[in-house]
């Protein structure tokens, strides 16, 4: 029996999931600790967490299953909110139905996708600088479609959003189930063995029969849906648009899923980029229930948003750093696939 | 016959020559759309801005040259024309105090990008990303959103002032900077160390150079040359704000890659960069000239910098 324990143990510290995991486990005692356990085990409580930070985690699973591939798209977050913009003003401003313009909107975010992928794929452009300056292109379209936040959703939208089922389950986890179940599929077919073949070498890829760049755009394509679905989260938990939002979660997501010991190309699961996102959504949680804490015990402490925003950024960057420990702590597969994904990285961000 | 191949070698193998071609014909086209624009303050603007790029775009050139890219230059900017109107306060005789804070911290950031990008490994772009983030953070937490104070009225005069009303006073810094610049790039042991490590950076450390401490030194030089931009800056503006020059980041590296250098590394060259600013200080003055939106010119940017890229920097194919 223990020996049976050992072993599975020993296999489950192989996989790449195990840093994420860890981390993971550590934040969320803390933040147990810091919001104590009777606070933090409520219904109400996930609910919130969960259907406030869904977008965040939805980009960190598109963003992994770019990485598997050796790919990855760092205009993410500001596609977010491209579908955000799309999903309020075709209602609003062209009297669509409001579910054939959310329809409309996944649509534009499968498109913008794919116009990456062919940036990436076909045009063969260092995907960090591409998809940084695509940015850029998807901001002034965002701007130019709404000149400034405004909208609204209607009240039954955001209300099921934001609802329980059945008593304990808040609806955001279910889109969220729905995502991780149809990945389950597709990890067990024939493409989800290609994507680790073509992450880890094109070439050799090529050479036994995969056309890489047709696994790379499809890959795009699913980050694409993947993202229609977290801009279309996003504006049901905002109930609003706004051309200029979440910009920042591309390289947060980026950032998630190095820490969740994803790799580019070959190595790493979906639930790594879960994981990272995970972490990142609990430690955010705990420097505000941090700060709530301190304010309220030590009198006249005034903290504003600037500096929850420095606290959140500077944990972003330092997550990024926190990626040689946790290489550091893997084993030596980790290690070469960490050595490789520098090699990439330098080829694409230099 | 060879007229002919003669454009295509200047088009192929002279960037520079090439970014000024592009230039004159971008600002050729603003005079025909808008003869009004054709006056001597417009060029006297141009000039200063192109100044003010081009010190920015020095230590950006480097980094390419180096093989890396740097976005922190727009934020280590807007830091340091905090720092500089934060210290002035409208009053004279602080220039040295301004210089010694501005450049202590654009060091401090570029360090850091530098140990972080080198040493630990991480892809530069991502790295310098994430460090731009804090530092504009950092802005807001210190001046609680509005920062106070203004430029000397001396030292806004030596950048602002027009010599003839075309000649802006900010050539005597722009001959200082360029220099040193042209120096470090083209001349000193540093620069050939530079271009071989950007080369072939396995080829260089075999030939004895520390290549790490190379391409950390070209991340600390595009701090102190962005914190400079940075102090130059706000003397051009006469007062600062939060992330007020945020899309140097990005226009510098435009105007490094207009003017001829590549991301792979190991090509480019100083003069190549100022004519690239120059490219796009007169497409910005066009489309201000035009009346176009933010919106449009964001796009236009972000296209211009997607065309550069299919045209220099496509991989090769897998299949061969």
């Amino acid at each position: 029996m223990a020996e049976a324990i050992r072993r599975r143990w020993g296999h489950f510290r192989r996989q790449p999931v195990f840093t994420g995991f860890c981390l993971f486990m550590a934040v969320l005692a803390l933040n147990i600790i810091i919001q104590t356990p009777a606070k933090f085990f409520t219904v109400s409580n996930f609910r919130i967490l969960l259907s406030k930070n869904m977008p965040l985690i939805l980009t960190c699973l598109g963003q992994s299953v770019l990485m598997m591939c050796g790919v990855l798209d760092l205009s993410t977050g500001i596609q977010l909110a491209f579908v955000n913009v799309i999903a309020i003003m075709l209602p609003q401003e062209l009297g669509v139905p409001v579910g054939l313009g959310w329809a409309c909107a996944l649509t534009g975010g499968v498109l913008i996708s794919l116009f990456c992928g062919f940036c990436i794929v076909k045009l063969r452009l260092p995907a960090l600088l591409t998809t940084f300056s695509i940015t850029y292109i998807i901001k002034g379209v965002n701007v130019l479609i709404m000149g400034e936040p405004q909208g609204k959703v209607e009240k039954i939208i955001y209300k099921t959003y934001d609802s329980v089922v059945l008593g304990f389950l808040p609806f955001a986890a279910l889109i969220l189930l729905a995502v991780l179940l149809v990945w389950q599929y597709i990890k067990r077919t024939p493409y989800g063995k290609h994507m680790y073949a073509v992450g880890n070498n094109p070439r050799n890829a090529y050479a036994v029969g995969i056309n890489p760049e047709r696994v790379q755009m499809k890959a795009f394509l699913i980050k694409g849906f993947i993202v229609g679905i977290a801009g279309l989260c996003l504006t049901a938990s905002n109930a609003s648009g706004n051309p200029l939002q979440a910009e920042e979660y591309g390289i947060r997501s980026l950032s998630a899923c190095m820490l969740g010991g994803m790799n580019f190309g070959g190595w790493g699961t979906l639930s790594c980029g879960l994981f990272g996102a995970g972490f990142l959504v609990i430690v955010q949680n705990a420097v505000y229930y941090l700060f709530n804490f301190l304010t309220k015990t030590i009198q006249g402490l005034m903290i504003n948003s600037y500096w929850q925003n420095l606290v959140s950024d500077t944990i972003i960057f330092l997550g990024l750093l926190a990626t040689i420990i946790t290489a550091k702590a893997q084993r030596e597969t980790l290690r070469q696939g960490f050595v490789k994904q520098l090699k990439r990285g330098e080829k694409y961000g230099g | 016959m060879g007229s002919g191949l003669r454009i295509r070698r200047f088009v192929k193998y002279n960037r520079p020559g090439m970014a000024l071609v592009i230039a004159l014909f971008l600002l050729l086209i603003t005079v025909l759309i808008n003869p009004k624009s054709l006056n001597i303050n417009t060029f006297g603007s141009i000039l200063v801005q192109t100044m003010l790029l081009s010190f920015a775009a020095a230590g950006q050139t480097m980094v390419v040259i180096s093989g890396g890219v740097d976005l922190s230059v727009g934020s280590v900017m807007s830091m340091a024309a905090v720092i500089t109107t934060g210290i002035m306060q409208g009053q004279g005789g602080r220039f040295a105090q301004v210089i010694l804070a501005t450049v202590a911290m654009g060091a401090a950031i570029g360090l850091l990008n530098g140990v972080c990008a080198v040493r630990v490994g991480l892809p530069p772009i991502v790295i310098t990303l994430a460090v731009s983030y804090v530092v504009t953070r950092l802005q807001y937490v210190f001046t609680g959103g509005m920062p106070t104070g203004v430029a000397a009225a001396l030292f806004k005069k030596t950048v602002q002032y027009r010599i003839f009303g075309l000649i802006p006073a900010a050539t005597m810094y722009a001959v200082v900077i360029w220099a040193l610049a042209f120096f470090l790039i083209h001349r000193s042991r540093f620069g050939k160390q530079l271009y071989l490590t950007g080369n072939n950076e396995s080829a260089a450390r075999l030939n004895g150079i520390n290549t790490r401490k190379i391409r950390v030194l070209t991340f600390v030089l595009s701090g102190v040359f962005s914190a400079v931009a940075g102090v130059l800056g706000a003397g051009y503006m006469g007062m600062s704000q939060c992330q007020l020059f945020d899309n140097y980041a990005y226009n510098s590296l435009v105007a490094v890659i207009v003017g001829g250098s590549l991301f792979v590394g190991g090509v480019g060259s100083y003069f190549g960069s100022i004519t690239g600013s120059l490219v796009m200080i007169v497409l910005s003055n066009g489309l201000t000239v035009l009346d176009i939106s933010q919106p449009v010119r964001n796009l236009v940017l972000g296209l211009v910098m997607v065309i550069l890229l299919t045209l220099y920097n496509r991989a090769k194919p897998i299949r061969q």
